[in-house]
Formats: C-alpha cells, structure tokens, sequence
C-alpha cells in the first residue's frame, strides 16, 4: 500500500508540470495583452504599457519567459498576479476555501441524498421511486446549473423568505491558525444545494442499478439466512458492495465541483476559486490562471488517490495497485 | 428482495424531499429571527460594483470600479461638486491663479488628517504628485501632471528635479505650469492625484494596496476578494463626520442576483435597474433615478483602412442608415446622441442637425461613396465585446444597414480580444474595421473627450482608434486648451466637433449616456450627478428608515 501511493504521488509531478505547461501555452496565445490590460481600460500613453511590460518580464522571448516560469514553478513560486500584484499562493489561500467548503457542503447532499434516494429505488424498482430517481438524474443532468441556481433563489430568498438570497456573509466565525473565514452557514445552503443537484440524480440511479445487481448475490441470502436483521443485510452487505462505482463518481463530482463551480459562485457571488480563474482569464493574469490550474489538478489527483484507497477500505478483496488501478483480487 | 419493504409505505423517494423542504424552512426560520435581532443604530449603506476594483491605489486607478471605492477614501486638492461639476475646494481651502496662467498655488486647510492619525501637509501633496509622474509607479494617469515644468524630464527618469513644483511652507503648495492649460484645475480634481501619506506609500512590499490610507470621509476597514468591502466613517474628516457609519461595497457580478439582493433589502443601492418594459420596473417607481451621465456612445471607423479611408460619404451614408431613436425608445432610453460632446459638458451643441434617420439619403450617399446598391463594397465587420445588452443593438445595426444594401459582419469577442483588434499599435491599425465603444468625460471639459479620442497625436492606443486625422481639429483642440475664457474655448470645442461630425462623419453617433440608480426610499440625502452613480457623494447620505 505504501510503495503505491508513494508511486502515485511520484507521478504527480510530471502531471502537474504538464498541465501547467499546456495552460500556459493556452493563456499566453490567446489574443490580448496582459500588459495593456494591466494599465487600465482608458486609453493611455502607449509608453506606459512598455514600462509596464518591462516590469513583468513581458517583452523578453517567449521560451524565455517559458524558463522563468517554470524554474520558479520548481523552487515553488507559482509567481505573482499581474493584476492584483500579490503572490498567487496568497490568492489560492483567499479563493480555495470557500469552494471547498462549498464543495464538501455540495458533496455531502448530493452523496447523501443520491444514496438515499437510489437505496429507497431499489427497494421499489419499477415503481414511483424509481420513475423519481430517472427524472431527477435527468433533469440534474440536463438543467443548466445557473438556472436552477436562479430558481431556488427566487423560491426561497425572494418568495418565501427563508434564506439569504446570495454571497458568503460578513459575518462567519474566523478559524483560529489559519486565517480563513468560514461562511454564515445559511448564505451556504442555496448554492451547495445547487451544486448537489447536478449529481445528486446520477448519484442514486448508480446507487440503484449497483443495488439492483448485488440484490440477488448469494452471499446476501446467506446472509439473511442467518438471521441478519434487513437493515444489516442491505446497509452491511448489499450497499456496502454496491458502494464502488458510486464513491468514484463521487470523487469525480468533488474534483469537478473544486474546478467547475463558476457558474454557481457566480449566482450566488460565492468568492470561490473558479469565478476567480474566470476573471483572470478574462484579465489574462496568466500567473493567476496556471497557479489554479495547478493546484485543482494537484487536488484532482490527491482525490483521485484517495478514492482508490477508499476502494480497498471498503471491499478488503481490492488491493490497490496490485494489478491496475484498483484491481479485484476474489478470495 | 427489497420489494416486500416498500410495499406497504407508498411514495418513499417523496420523504426525503418532503424532510429536506422542511430542513431549508427550519434554516430560513432561523436565519429570519437572527435577523431581527441586530442593532438599530449603526446606519449602513451597502451598494454593490460587479467584480473587484483592479487597484486601490489612486495613481494606477483607471476604471470606475476602483474610483467607486477610492473617491471614499481618499482626496485631492481640489474636487468637483457632483450636482453642479464646478471646482471647489478639497483639501485646499483656497487657492489663486497668476495673470499669466502659468502658476497655481494652493492653500491647504489647517485640519486635514490621515486616517494613521497624521497631519497633511504641503510636503504631502508634493510626495503624492512625485509619485504619480514618477516612471517607477507606472501610472496610467501621470499625463494629468504633465503640464507642470519640467514634468516630462522627471517622467522619462531623465532628472529626479521637477521645478514646477514648489512647497514654500507647510501649507503652501505652488503647481507652475509649462504653458497654459484650461482644463488644470478639472484635471487635479481626478483621484489619481489623490494625497497620500509617504510613510504608507513607500512600502515595497505594497502593503496599502490591501490597506489604503487617506484622508477622505471614510477609512478602510477590510477587502475580502470577491465578497466584499467594508470601510467606516472617520471621525477626523476636515468635512465633518459622514451621518453613515459604515459602507459595505457589495461585489456581485451576477445582475439578476443583485437585483433580488436589493429587493430582499441586502443592498441600498444598485448600479442596475430592470429594463423600462419589465413590470418590476413599474412597481419600483420613484426607487429608480435616472439621471444625464456626461459620455457618448458610438460605433468607431477605422479611418486607415478601406473602406472608411476617406470616404467621408460612406461614413454619412451608415450614420444615416441607422434609426438612433429605436435604441431610445425600444432599448434604453438614453438621447439620441447628435454628436460628439454629451449635454453637461462645455461644447455641447444642441442645434448640431447630427444625421437623423433617413435611409433614403443613405442609399444616395452609398452611391456618392463608389458602392452604389452596396456593389464592390469589402465585407466590413463589426466588432463589440461581448456583453448580453450589446447583442440587440448591434443586431438593428447589421439590420439597419441590411436596409441599404451593406452586409455587415458582427464579431464579439472578450475585452482583452477586443481592446487588441481596435487599439493596434502606434504605428499599425487595429484589425477591427468598426467597433462599438463609448466614452465618459473624466471631468467636465470636452478636452476630455476631444483630445484623447480625436486629435492625431494620439492615434491609435492613446484613445484614438479611429485613427482620426484632420489638421483643422487638431488646432482648435490645441487652442482650446490653451484658452482660459471658457466661452471662447467652448466655441473652439463646438466648431471642432462641427467639422469631425458634419463634414468627416468621424463615427456612427448613438446616443448620450444616462445613469440608472436604484436606492431604497430610507436612503436620504442623495446627490445625483453627471459623473455617474459611483461618484454620487455617500459622505452627504443618511438612512432613516423610520421615515420611509
């Protein structure tokens, strides 16, 4: 287990490096110029955008500029943003949080009720439940998530009342050490339900169909037959093998949720990381743009490792790396 | 196997559902009596800007965004007041003209404080304008100091002497320019010139982009990216202590959230309204002002390349193809633009004809012009950044233009692609041979929209895109600003702006802006004004809410 992981975490670099590299390249070639969008959206001296191109190291040639950026990359420096002139670690220190706290928050729903919801289909295939579940995993899927987003909104905030209607609040509890703000807890609920919607649908047909196969596995009978209670039998056994397929879909939403919760922080005016890539794309904060890039990808693989390991503390027959990731040895 | 359990409980998946719903209303609730128990008495005024200010230093600021935030923190020598746009005093008390009009000194008052507690002082004001010309800082706006002796030289870094500014004593500052210049003293009201404290400002490691400190009504309390701004009255403002103790700067980008936050009463105030034909925009009646905004909106030619290279018949010919008046009465309202200087501005000419629909002209013009039904006419396309209310307009524009026979090619792009086809380079135009752009004064002097957008010397990224040339403007643009008589120079900004729009038809002219500002009937005190909703003075507001 050991030698795996620290097999995966050598490979994380190269992975990182590499996409950095094609996110750099991608920025850098887009039209417009860092620097004139650096001096302001008025017109001005054009001698102003030299200086300030000068400054940044824009005018020298592109390998050139390449190199730099990536021996700091190596000694750790993910650089400084063009626009807001401060370091991009002290930006991901400001945006990271918030998205993940928003999608742990989104996380938890959608697994939560994504399991329960499938759990409840399997038990009635072919009936209400079951016909719910279909429509939900549709309409998640296929419902632009700034729609529904708009829709809770105007139901709760501004029809009923309930909730706020969008932002993070001014005035949630600080944690101690780190400097991180956490969000009033009820400005939380709308956007993490909005997010939770997309997957929460796909989450319980997965967990339904995964049921629906292991339901007439022998090793439940025989469970059953020794006096199991049905409770123990389906949440002991039967879900928890039909656990797999669904905690990888779940790795995969949270690694999508860090990344691609633009268009709910934009609803919602969350502060979180993927409005601020946005906008640095729009910016062209080329320093800003590859960071973030990095460190989601970074995250993207740790989550993706950790799902693994998760496969083998579930079902103690997967030996992770042992054969393919995961691999299912039968005992 | 699971079937039996279901059986005998109809509609299980609607519980979860049913328990959620009452999870959300039992937050609600809660959320509901927390918010009825805080203080009444601190007076709060919270409006919202659409993204984080790119700066909030004063000599690099550029964009309303950031100056919706600066002209609350920080002051000048001088200012605008915001009803009238005349000069007044700022941070000087007073100040006097020599007869040549080359030298200006300035008293300051004796009670001005940094928010750090300190004194403002002469060497104050000399240390900031220092600062803003000096090549190290990199501002955007060090040309508002350029008319000062010898400011050239210690802008290029070529001396570090700049003798056209002099401090004789502590409350005395003296500004000598190197030849008149009429719009100076509008100039200085901008908030690039702010005063600064030295102590702050020489950080290297730019602590006070994150913390600025200066000596306007409020003082900086916290800047949590992408959520808020908070800043707090200061009890030492030389203007007395703002009624408002606290400004919550709101940054939602989202317009349609923003509007529900303002109903929900999260905001005070809001830069956006409902369109007029929305039925919201009925039932919010007198919460909505609209009010002049002193800047012109217009599709650019680009005069370097075909077809638009002198071709002023062409030029003619779109202007009058287009209906201007739908964009009034069907999109936003806003005059009909007739020229180039919007009304509030000196030079505003009411009885300039302009080019009033009439596609029959247009088509004749068309022809004068060598295109004749559109005939051998290059595909021309429009550019425009990409923005959800601009896809409308320019979409009568193509279609207008359709009406005459032109085939026009819409291209919208991001503000980065776009700021890069329309500017080119000095020396190369940019790829855009139209584009769609509007321009708001600095200050209430046509030189401010004149100069930058029309005089040859600054073709191209300098402001004039259109790489407009005609030697007649020029010399009335530099004789105006030399001009102190501000009939006469007025008269100069009217005739110029005659010949770029009667004879060279130098845009496709659409209309005058106008600001649209939603504040809540408890906010009091409001002070509309032609600079926009961002510069209306909160240091003047007051929310009482038990009167609304």
């Amino acid at each position: 287990m050991t030698t795996y992981v620290l097999r995966r975490l050598t490979g994380l670099a190269p992975v990182l490096i590499a996409a950095a590299t094609i996110v750099w390249i991608l920025v850098f070639f887009i039209p417009g110029d860092p620097a004139r969008l650096m001096a302001g959206s008025r017109a001005l001296d054009p001698q102003v955008v030299e200086d300030i191109r000068a400054e940044w190291g824009l005018d020298r040639p592109v390998p050139l500029q390449y190199l730099t950026w990536l021996g700091k990359l190596l000694r750790g420096d993910l650089g400084t943003s063009y626009i807001q002139r401060r370091p991009v670690a002290e930006i991901l220190g400001d945006h990271f949080p918030p998205t993940l706290i928003l999608a742990l928050a989104a996380v938890a729903l959608s697994a939560g009720g994504g399991l329960a919801l499938g759990t409840l289909a399997a038990f009635a295939r072919g009936r209400l439940p079951g016909l719910v579940v279909q429509v939900l995993a549709l309409v998640g899927a296929s419902t632009p998530v700034f729609w529904i987003g708009l829709m809770l909104m105007l139901l709760f905030s501004s029809r009923l009342g309930w909730l706020p209607v969008l932002g993070y609040g001014d005035d949630g509890a600080m944690v101690p050490g780190i400097g991180v703000r956490l969000p009033e807890w009820d400005h939380l609920v709308l956007p993490a339900l909005t997010l939770s919607l997309m997957s929460m649908g796909a989450i319980a047909r997965l967990t339904r169909s995964s049921l629906a196969e292991t339901g007439s596995a022998e090793y439940l009978r025989t469970a059953a037959a020794k006096g199991a209670s049905r409770a123990r039998v389906l949440v002991g056994h039967a879900l928890r093998n039909a656990l797999i397929p669904v905690i990888t879909v779940i790795g995969l939403d949270f690694s999508a949720l860090l990344g691609g919760a633009v268009a709910t922080e934009y609803v919602f005016a969350w502060p979180g990381l993927g409005k601020t890539v946005a906008r640095a794309i729009a910016l062209r904060d080329l320093p800003v743009v590859v960071g973030c890039v990095l460190f989601l990808t970074m995250i993207a693989v740790l989550v993706s490792l950790a799902v693994d390991l998760l496969y083998a503390a579930i079902d103690p027959r997967i030996q992770p790396g042992a054969a393919g990731i995961p691999s299912v040895t039968l005992r | 196997m699971f079937r039996g359990v279901t059986a005998s409980r109809p509609c299980p998946a609607v519980r979860p559902f049913l328990l959620f719903l009452c999870a959300v209303a039992a937050l609600g609730l809660a959320c509901r009596n927390r918010e009825t128990a805080g203080p009444a008495a601190e007076q709060t005024f919270r409006f919202r800007i659409r993204e984080d200010p790119p700066t909030l230093d004063p000599a690099r600021a550029i964009d309303q965004l950031s100056e919706a935030v600066l002209f609350r923190l920080f002051r000048g020598l001088v200012e605008l007041e915001p009803a009238t746009m005349t000069v007044r005093p700022a941070v000087a008390e007073s100040w006097t003209v020599s007869e040549d009009r080359l030298t200006y000194t300035f008293r300051l008052r004796d009670d001005v404080y940094f928010h750090n507690g300190r004194k403002v002082t002469a060497r104050d004001v000399a240390w900031s304008y220092r600062r803003l010309l000096s090549p190290a800082t990199k501002s955007p706006r060090r040309s508002i100091l350029e008319p000062l002796a010898g400011a050239a030289a210690f802008a290029r870094g070529a001396t570090t002497d700049l003798p056209g500014l002099t401090t004789p004593d502590d409350r005395t500052i003296a500004l000598r320019l190197e030849k008149p210049f009429a719009p100076f003293l509008s100039a200085l009201t901008l908030m690039n010139t702010a005063i600064l404290p030295a102590e702050v400002y020489e950080d290297p490691g730019e602590a006070y982009l994150r913390a600025p400190v200066g000596c306007g009504p409020f003082h900086f309390v916290r800047w949590e990216q992408s959520n808020f701004i908070e800043l707090a009255a200061f009890d030492r403002f030389y203007g007395g202590r703002p009624s408002i103790d606290r400004v919550v700067v709101r940054i939602i980008e989202n317009h349609q959230g923003a509007l529900q936050e303002y109903l929900a009463g999260g905001l005070d105030s809001l830069d956006e309204v409902p369109e007029d034909d929305d039925p919201l925009a009925a039932a919010l009646g007198d919460e909505i002002l609209r009010y002049p905004f002193i800047g012109t909106e217009f599709i650019g030619f680009n005069h370097a390349v075909a077809p638009f290279k002198g071709n002023a018949a062409l030029r003619q010919a779109f202007n009058y193809a287009v209906d201007k008046e739908y964009f009034h009465k069907t999109r936003h309202g806003n005059p009909m633009a007739n020229g180039i200087i919007p009304p509030g501005a000196p030079g505003h000419d009411p009885s300039l004809p302009g080019y009033p629909y009439d596609p029959e002209k247009a088509r004749r013009l068309l022809a004068q012009a060598g295109y004749p039904g559109g005939r051998g006419l290059p595909p021309i396309t429009l550019w425009y950044n990409t923005a959800e209310s601009l896809n409308q307009d320019m979409q009568k524009i193509q279609l207008d233009l359709k009406q005459i026979d032109v085939n026009l090619t819409l291209q919208s792009v991001d503000w980065a692609a776009y700021i890069a086809a329309i500017e080119g380079t000095p020396v190369r135009p940019g790829q855009a041979p139209m584009y769609r752009f509007g321009w708001s004064l600095d200050y209430p002097d046509a030189e401010s929209i004149l100069r930058p957008l029309l005089h040859s010397a600054n073709a191209g990224p300098a402001g004039n895109y259109s790489r407009y040339a005609n030697p007649r403007v020029d010399a009335l643009i530099d004789e105006a600003m030399g001009l102190v008589d501000d009939a006469a120079r007025a008269e100069r900004y009217m005739e110029a702006q005659r010949i770029a729009v009667m004879e060279d038809a130098v845009w496709l002219f659409l209309s005058y802006y106008e600001s649209k500002t939603l504040f809540k009937p408890w906010v009091k005190g409001v002070v509309t004004t032609p600079l926009g909703e961002f510069r209306i003075p909160i240091e003047r507001l007051r929310i009482e809410k038990g009167s609304s």
